[in-house]
């Protein structure tokens, strides 16, 4: 007998070892699908054990959840594909092929982790200098820009690393324009030239470009190891994991080579050692000693990675937690630190103000439904 | 093992403890709360409904709790909880069991996705269904509660489960949620059943919720085949009238009622139309209650 697993450790355990999964009780499905529907993994559940060959064996109301997820997961992804292949036959194509990111170059590249995973915007890459070309044709075919204050949008196209989010003002879709992978004002910059000139044409029907091997996964890396809400950590983490396992069973050494030294000529070798160290740690990811070591370096003492890894490890948590203080206290100071990362302090400081003090009001409560409308009588 | 056997100061106590793992047809609640005043609504309305162990597998957490500002104190506030995170506008602490029942609902609306859930409540005769979707204020409960305390079978009051292979429907049983005026309406027309204290000044006003006959709560997990499909809708002084409806015009409109029907796409498009193949749809306006049900007892008698 062992004692019983909290949702986080149960669900660390099915994505790291989904044959596990038979193993667990009643009472611990309980937090992991509590945890897995927290960080949209019930469909990714569903696919690992089916893989796996245990989805039969699953208790039939846990099977529901995670067949569920998957379901909504599936019609995601024919959705998001709908989606790209509408704007890859309309005003797109004056325009050199766009570079497709995240949860839309899984997809269409066919990694292992798109199936089962909820994707909720179109992520695409553009040269810095076809931007405002990309965003005058998009407005043609209905995408709308969504912040309306000034400052938001002096925001996004001053300091941020892409237009303010576009939305379909039919369908209500997200469509998150790039120029780059990290905002221009944060604490590296990565070279978006470098990124372009190597991405690779996605198979035909597709008039989309994907990031090389080593440049998806140090996207996914950078991505979330910048951000500021770690709500869906888990997730993300999980995409690393994928990656880097699939792209290193494919390419061996050359790709583990071309990670490290993309990692360091974009300037985020630290960030990538951090990402490899959790990935390791909460995800028990294959990850060569050595590539882990060369990342290492100089940058991050051995003092500094210690000190930091309980703050990954906890933010990483849901709320099926055993830990649910320190969890937030770790929340709270990736917060900060990612808006530390993301401006330099002065600037920083200026738009925590207006954002504090100046900026029109947003009712906090607006996400959260009313009882009394959208149906839930 | 059910709530009237465990007494309420056991279910106090595990409110207050692990959590109360109440098991509502298919789907079983994983309940935590201090808020005393809860125990003793679920005692009024869920008494014969069974308590699952500890050790059991629980389909939604759920937890009620006092906000942590000041509003903890000062005209204090609840808060409904799914997996630890706050779904609704906090509300007057008083209606923490409203808030509970709104917030299961929610849970069943937007955490189930292996079958179709139609906002519509749904009664049972001799193993067929009949399924009322509606939107607010059409008299979809009170019609149900009328139903019920006539001798039909309460599948739900709220969400109707679709399978997406077998043609047959099923629902989390649970108390019927009663408005404003139907409260006395269902006290006047049926004098056997047991309602909960009423809840004043709620976002939908007074309401009151209706203890499920045990026959009903011990056929949870039974399902029926759906045979109607009627869209009611109250107008004061109207006669009552029974129109069948196209089929093509049943889909349109139960589709507003699909709480999932985008999630699921096109497997949702296919089982909702091979529910309104199957069924016979109508339309249905009443003011009498009394004729409502000689309505629907004449149609199950295929009279």
């Amino acid at each position: 007998m062992h004692s019983p697993l909290d949702g986080n450790q149960a669900l660390r355990l099915a994505l790291a070892r989904p044959e596990s999964m038979t193993e667990r009780t009643p009472a611990e499905w309980t937090v992991l699908v509590a945890a897995a529907r927290e960080t949209s993994l019930l469909g990714t559940l569903w696919n690992l054990a089916t893989l796996a060959g245990v989805a039969e064996r699953l208790p039939e109301p846990v099977g529901r959840h995670l067949y569920g997820g998957f379901l909504k997961a599936d019609r995601n992804a024919e959705a998001i594909q709908w989606e790209l292949q509408t704007l890859q036959s309309g005003m797109l194509q004056r325009l050199d092929p766009p570079v497709v990111l995240k949860g839309g170059a899984y997809l269409l590249a066919g990694l292992p982790n798109a199936s089962g995973r909820i994707c909720n915007d179109v992520d695409l890459l553009f040269p810095r200098a076809d931007l405002e070309r990309a965003e005058s044709l998009l407005f043609f075919e209905g995408w709308g820009t969504t912040h309306h204050d000034p400052y938001d949008q002096r925001y996004y196209r001053e300091w941020m690393h892409e237009l303010p989010p576009l939305e379909h003002w039919r369908r209500g879709t997200t469509l998150d324009v790039h120029h780059n992978i990290l905002p221009e004002t944060f604490a590296v910059r990565t070279d978006p030239v470098r990124l372009l000139a190597s991405a690779c044409d996605l198979p035909a029907p597709w008039r989309y470009r994907v990031l090389r091997p080593a440049h998806l996964a140090l996207h996914a890396i950078v991505h979330l190891f910048s951000e500021t809400e770690w709500d869906r950590a888990l997730r993300d983490l999980y995409d690393i994991k994928v990656l880097l396992e699939h792209f290193g069973g494919r390419g061996g050494d050359s790709f583990w080579r071309d990670l490290v030294d993309e990692a360091s000529s974009l300037g985020v070798t630290w960030l990538a050692a951090y990402a490899l160290d959790c990935c390791e740690q909460s995800l028990h990811a294959g990850v060569p000693l050595e590539v882990r070591e060369a990342l290492l370096g100089s940058r991050i003492t051995t003092l500094k990675r210690r000190a930091a890894r309980p703050l990954f490890l906890h933010g990483l948590n849901t709320r099926a937690s055993a830990t649910p203080k320190r969890d937030s206290v770790a929340r709270a100071l990736l917060f900060l630190r990612g808006h530390w990362l993301k401006m330099p302090p002065r600037l920083l400081a200026r738009h925590l103000f207006y954002k504090a003090f100046l900026a029109p009001k947003e009712d906090v409560t607006n996400s959260r439904t009313d009882p009394a409308g959208g149906g839930v009588r | 093992m059910t709530l009237i056997d465990l007494g309420e100061s056991t279910v106090q106590e595990r409110l207050r403890g692990e959590g109360l793992i109440l098991k509502t047809g298919p789907f079983a609640a994983r309940i935590r709360t201090r808020i005393p005043v809860v125990a003793a609504a679920l005692m009024q309305v869920y008494q014969d409904f069974p308590v699952l162990d500890a050790s059991a597998f629980a389909d939604f957490e759920c937890h009620l709790r006092r906000p942590l500002t000041f509003r903890r104190w000062h005209r204090p506030q609840v808060l409904f909880l799914a997996d630890g995170r706050s779904v609704f506008k906090p509300l007057p602490l008083h209606q923490a069991f409203p808030v509970l029942e709104w917030g299961m609902n929610w849970c069943v609306a937007n955490q189930v996705h292996d079958r179709l859930v139609f906002h519509a409540a749904a009664v049972e005769r001799n193993g067929k269904a009949l399924i009322l979707p509606a939107p607010p204020e059409s008299g979809k409960s009170t019609l149900c509660a009328a139903l019920v305390a006539s001798g039909w079978r309460l599948i739900t009051d709220e969400s109707v489960l679709f399978d997406l292979r077998l043609d047959e429907v099923t629902g989390p049983v649970r108390p019927v949620s009663l408005k404003n005026a139907s409260i006395d309406v269902i006290n006047d027309f049926a004098g056997n059943v047991m309602l909960s204290d009423v809840c004043r000044d709620t976002l939908k006003g007074t309401v009151a919720h209706m203890r499920p006959p045990s026959s009903s709560v011990d056929r949870a997990d039974e399902p029926a085949t759906p045979a109607w499909v009627v869209f009611p809708e109250y107008r004061a002084g109207a006669a009552t009238l029974l129109k069948p409806l196209a089929a093509g015009s049943a889909f349109m409109q139960i589709v507003k009622s699909a709480f999932n029907y985008p999630a699921l796409g096109r497997r949702a498009f296919h089982r909702t139309a091979d529910l309104i193949d199957q069924a016979d749809a109508y339309t249905f306006v009443y003011s009498r209650l009394e004729e409502a049900i000689e309505t629907f007892d004449a149609l199950a008698a295929g009279r």
